[in-house]
């Protein structure tokens, strides 16, 4: 009891207690500025029936969506070919390589994309030598999904590459030996084979593009805004927590459903359909 | 004979660490650029941002707040991650996956409403805005990588080894100290390092609970939100070495507990 | 009289519903060298860690010295146990490790050190000194595990399957090492193993143990010539069981009739019924095997089914016309007059006092 109290207190005091105060915090009112502690629905209604607020969470959703199928798709030629086409120690160094990114800082690596992506910044620059452009990327949806794609292509290229490396190679060889084409081995063998862990990795990305509002905000130019930013925008205007609390909740529910999909169609047993 | 192919996908790879890493050598390269807007041909040398930087009062002030943060923050997340993973270690008990989840969910939680509930919850008690504020909100972040961490390497000790202390004569306590301790100290300095980097790192919900009592993050944070400033570059380029030499350490002990033992 | 020294008084240890050690009941005397063997999940290891207090007994009573030790936690006793993986300190040397004992109990570091040299140099170990134990051979650490556990100078060692991480070889050597440290010191060796030859070249005394029970007690010539009942006589070396209805009984040997013929057996223990059915067992060392029929009382015709080599040992595996499985042990040399060919036939004989009726089915 000893070893387990200190993990308990402050998870529960600092941790589970705030998430259910957010929940009770959104059945407050506010009158003149003030918040009251109250058990009225108000708050759920006024959100829930609000168009800007369906427009947002269609919008992240679609956003965290795309982002999902976009960086696992980014990430699977790399990862294949860092789980099969190098060594050992060659794949070790490049997991090591991208753990780098998650230790520097977010904020300054989408500054620096910022200034990437300016109309007379660096990418356009190289575009303007093939004479084309200039393109505006930076306060568009292309820009925010740069940004999602700054925040957790590594992570997903590390989640692939580890399950796919722990694939038993001679499934693969036998496939190989009974005639399987190569592109054919990968979709019918390969896939199914680190499902899990391709899941896993949309997952992560999914939940980080998601509640991540840097890059809606710095890189998509916050307008229309995410539900992220619709939840900064609340706070900071004054004291209108409690509807940023409603906000709050329909984002972890969501990622709840999505989370407990996932993982049941990850762990489906094969050939239950 | 490499294949075509196989040629093709190793470039892929190096345009995918290309992507990944271009922003962290732009920034690096920027903070010595001269132009406010940088672009392609580069501008002249200069160490006229980092000057900035470094004769910048709330820079010193914020980069205070966010050591003592980190420095905190690494300690108590290290042993509160220390006694749970002991407990996940040792003892089996009714609810055991449910404690697990406590200590290993809090990533999951997107930062924003993490922040916003932190910051209802600690203005409730009074506590929001306190220099302290941010170390408890970080504390939660932290624990569950020291836990994972340090709970790796138990699971590499010899599950009798602390019985063999207790059957030459050591008490509970001192089997820990002289057994437990030293076998997981390459993962404790390992914890310390990356839970300090973290802390160090984190902007978002030390942005919502830190008030006046600003970290490093949080001024980048509102430098961003105004013009565009090179000041972030310099101040980056600090942070990224701050952070990545906590990461190598870290590493480094990590590796170590691997090769020996 | 020799001195009891440790009493198992119908000790049972329960995990949940599974019941590891069943009621039992057993007394070793002070300088005894003891084997506990069974096979894995016999209960063997948790009756050795109830010795050491590292788990509890549900119900009975363990007495070490006359002391009932139920209560008492590992540190309170000096029970001292060479662990099956070693249980090494990997971040101490060979110092380290083998002064743990006597710093946990208190002692000065300079006399830890001395006695702890002591040991060191007692057990070669003396170039080693400062040398980690992750540095060190498997004989070495072996040899480490051993010095750290006497080091307190105890009445009574526990050794849990110290072998068997070692080589073939390795574990002869380290068997007569064993042996003779444990003549010299003239203290208790409580010994697990599943290796019956390491049991019974070392033991003055065998326990096994089946299914958390005491199967038999005894010294190994006993248990290898009169095993106690079919589980034993299975267990232990190369037996021929062979089943059949007791037709009469003179004396202490009983006559059997069987489908495969007739044949005497001994029985020193207790006497079957007339007209039961019953089992005897002849030892597979003891059989002789000829080409021709023998003109000797027990004999049986057998096919050869398969053969295998240990050594200068060969096993031969035979089957008799009602699929009775019978198993030889010869001299390679013997062979040679044979002519071994998989499906021939041959004869088996035995001497009727070297057959022994079971004394139960069990």
């Amino acid at each position: 009891m000893l070893w387990r109290a200190p993990l308990l207190i402050w998870q529960i005091l600092f941790f589970v207690v705030p998430l259910f105060f957010l929940v009770y915090l959104s059945f407050w009112v506010v009158k003149n500025y003030r918040m009251t502690p109250a058990l009225d629905p108000v708050n759920w209604i006024k959100m829930l029936s609000r168009d800007y607020f369906w427009s947002a969470y269609g919008l992240t959703l679609t956003m965290a969506t795309v982002a999902a199928l976009l960086v696992s798709l980014l990430a699977f030629p790399a990862a294949y070919t860092l789980a099969f086409k190098v060594s050992a120690r060659v794949r070790q160094l490049a997991v090591f390589v991208l753990i780098i990114p998650f230790f520097t800082s977010y904020l300054v690596r989408i500054y620096a994309w910022q200034t990437l992506l300016a109309e007379n910044g660096v990418i356009n620059a190289f575009f303007s030598l093939l004479n084309l452009g200039p393109f505006t990327m930076l306060n568009t949806p292309i820009g925010t999904m740069v940004g999602y794609i700054a925040l957790t292509l590594p992570l997903v290229v590390i989640l692939q590459t580890i399950s796919l490396a722990n694939i038993d190679r001679s499934l693969v060889e036998a496939a190989h030996n009974l005639g399987c084409g190569k592109l054919r081995t990968i979709l019918t063998v390969i896939i199914p084979l680190a499902k899990n862990g391709i899941i896993i990795g949309m997952v992560f990305c999914f939940i980080l593009s998601f509640g991540d509002f840097v890059s809606p905000y710095y890189l998509g130019g916050s307008k229309p805004p995410t539900l992220s930013i619709l939840i900064i925008d609340t706070t900071k205007a004054g004291q209108q927590w409690p509807k940023a609390a409603v906000v709050a909740i329909t984002m972890i529910v969501t990622l709840f459903i999505v989370a407990i999909a996932a993982v049941a169609a990850a762990y489906k047993r094969p050939g239950t359909r | 004979m490499i294949s075509f192919k196989s040629i093709l996908l190793r470039c892929y790879v190096v345009l995918v660490f290309a992507v990944v890493f271009a922003p962290i050598i732009a920034s690096f390269v920027f903070s010595f650029n001269s132009d406010r807007f940088p672009t392609v041909p580069l501008g002249s040398f200069t160490t006229h941002w980092y000057q900035q930087v470094i004769s910048d009062s709330e820079f010193w002030e914020a980069f205070r707040n966010s050591a003592i943060t980190a420095i905190c923050t690494a300690i108590v997340a290290t042993i509160i991650g220390f006694s749970a993973a002991y407990t996940d270690y040792r003892y089996q008990f009714f609810g055991k996956s449910v404690y697990l989840a406590l200590g290993l969910l809090p990533p999951t939680i997107p930062l924003v409403i993490f922040g916003l509930a932190m910051l209802a919850w600690l203005s409730r008690l009074g506590m929001s805005g306190q220099s302290y504020s941010v170390f408890l909100a970080h504390v939660v972040m932290c624990t569950p990588f020291a836990m994972a961490i340090i709970r790796l390497r138990l699971s590499q000790m010899d599950e009798s080894l602390e019985a063999a202390a207790w059957n030459l004569g050591a008490s509970h306590w001192s089997a820990l100290r002289h057994v437990v301790l030293p076998f997981v100290r390459p993962a404790i300095i390992s914890a310390l390092c990356l839970t300090a980097a973290v802390s160090f790192d984190e902007f978002a919900v030390a942005w919502f609970v830190s008030g006046l009592n600003k970290t490093v993050p949080v001024v980048v944070l509102e430098i961003l939100q105004g013009q565009v400033d090179p000041r972030i570059n310099a101040i980056g380029t600090f942070v990224f070495l701050t952070s990545m030499t906590l990461v190598v350490i870290s590493q480094v002990f990590l590796l170590t507990r691997t090769t020996k033992s | 009289m020799p001195e009891t020294q440790v009493e198992f008084e119908n000790v049972s240890r329960h995990f949940g519903d599974f019941v590891a050690v069943d009621n039992i009941d057993f007394a070793i005397d002070r300088g005894e060298f003891i084997a506990l063997m069974g096979p894995s999940g016999c209960g063997k290891t948790t009756t050795l860690r109830m010795l050491a207090g590292l788990d509890k007994p549900t119900s009975g009573i363990i007495r070490l010295s006359g002391t009932v030790m139920n209560d008492l936690g590992p540190q309170q006793r000096d029970t001292p146990m060479v662990w099956q993986s070693l249980a090494l300190f990997p971040f101490l040397d060979v110092l380290g490790n083998v002064e743990f004992g006597l710093k946990m109990r208190g002692v000065a570091a300079d006399e830890r050190k001395k006695r702890a040299l002591e040991w060191i140099e007692r057990l070669g170990l003396g170039e080693f000194v400062k040398r980690q134990v992750t540095q060190l051979s498997g004989g070495q650490r072996q040899r480490v595990a051993l010095a750290r556990a006497l080091v307190t100078e105890p009445e009574i060692l526990l050794l849990d399957e110290p072998l068997s991480a070692l080589d073939a070889h390795l574990v002869v050597r380290m068997q007569g090492e064993l042996k003779r440290l444990q003549a010299e010191l003239g203290i208790t060796f409580f010994y697990v193993t599943h290796s019956q030859s390491e049991a019974f070249a070392m033991a003055d005394r065998v326990i096994i143990m089946n299914e958390g029970r005491i199967a038999q007690i005894g010294a190994p010539r006993e248990i290898y010539r009169t095993p106690a009942n079919r589980f034993i006589a299975q267990f232990v070396g190369r037996n021929n069981i062979i089943n059949g209805t007791v037709s009469s009984i003179a004396g202490n040997m009983a006559t059997f009739t069987t489908p495969i013929g007739n044949f005497e057996a001994a029985c020193p223990s207790v006497q079957p019924a007339e007209r039961s059915e019953a089992s005897f067992v002849v030892s597979g060392d003891l059989m002789k095997i000829s080409k021709m029929r023998p003109d000797t009382k027990n004999q049986v015709e057998c096919t050869l089914i398969s053969e295998e080599f240990v050594g200068s040992f060969v096993t031969l595996f035979l089957e008799s016309a009602d699929a009775t499985e019978f198993k030889v042990e010869v001299q390679q040399r013997e062979l040679e007059q044979l002519e071994l060919t998989p499906g021939g036939t041959f004869w088996l004989s035995w001497e009727s006092g070297h057959a022994y009726v079971l004394p139960e089915n069990a």
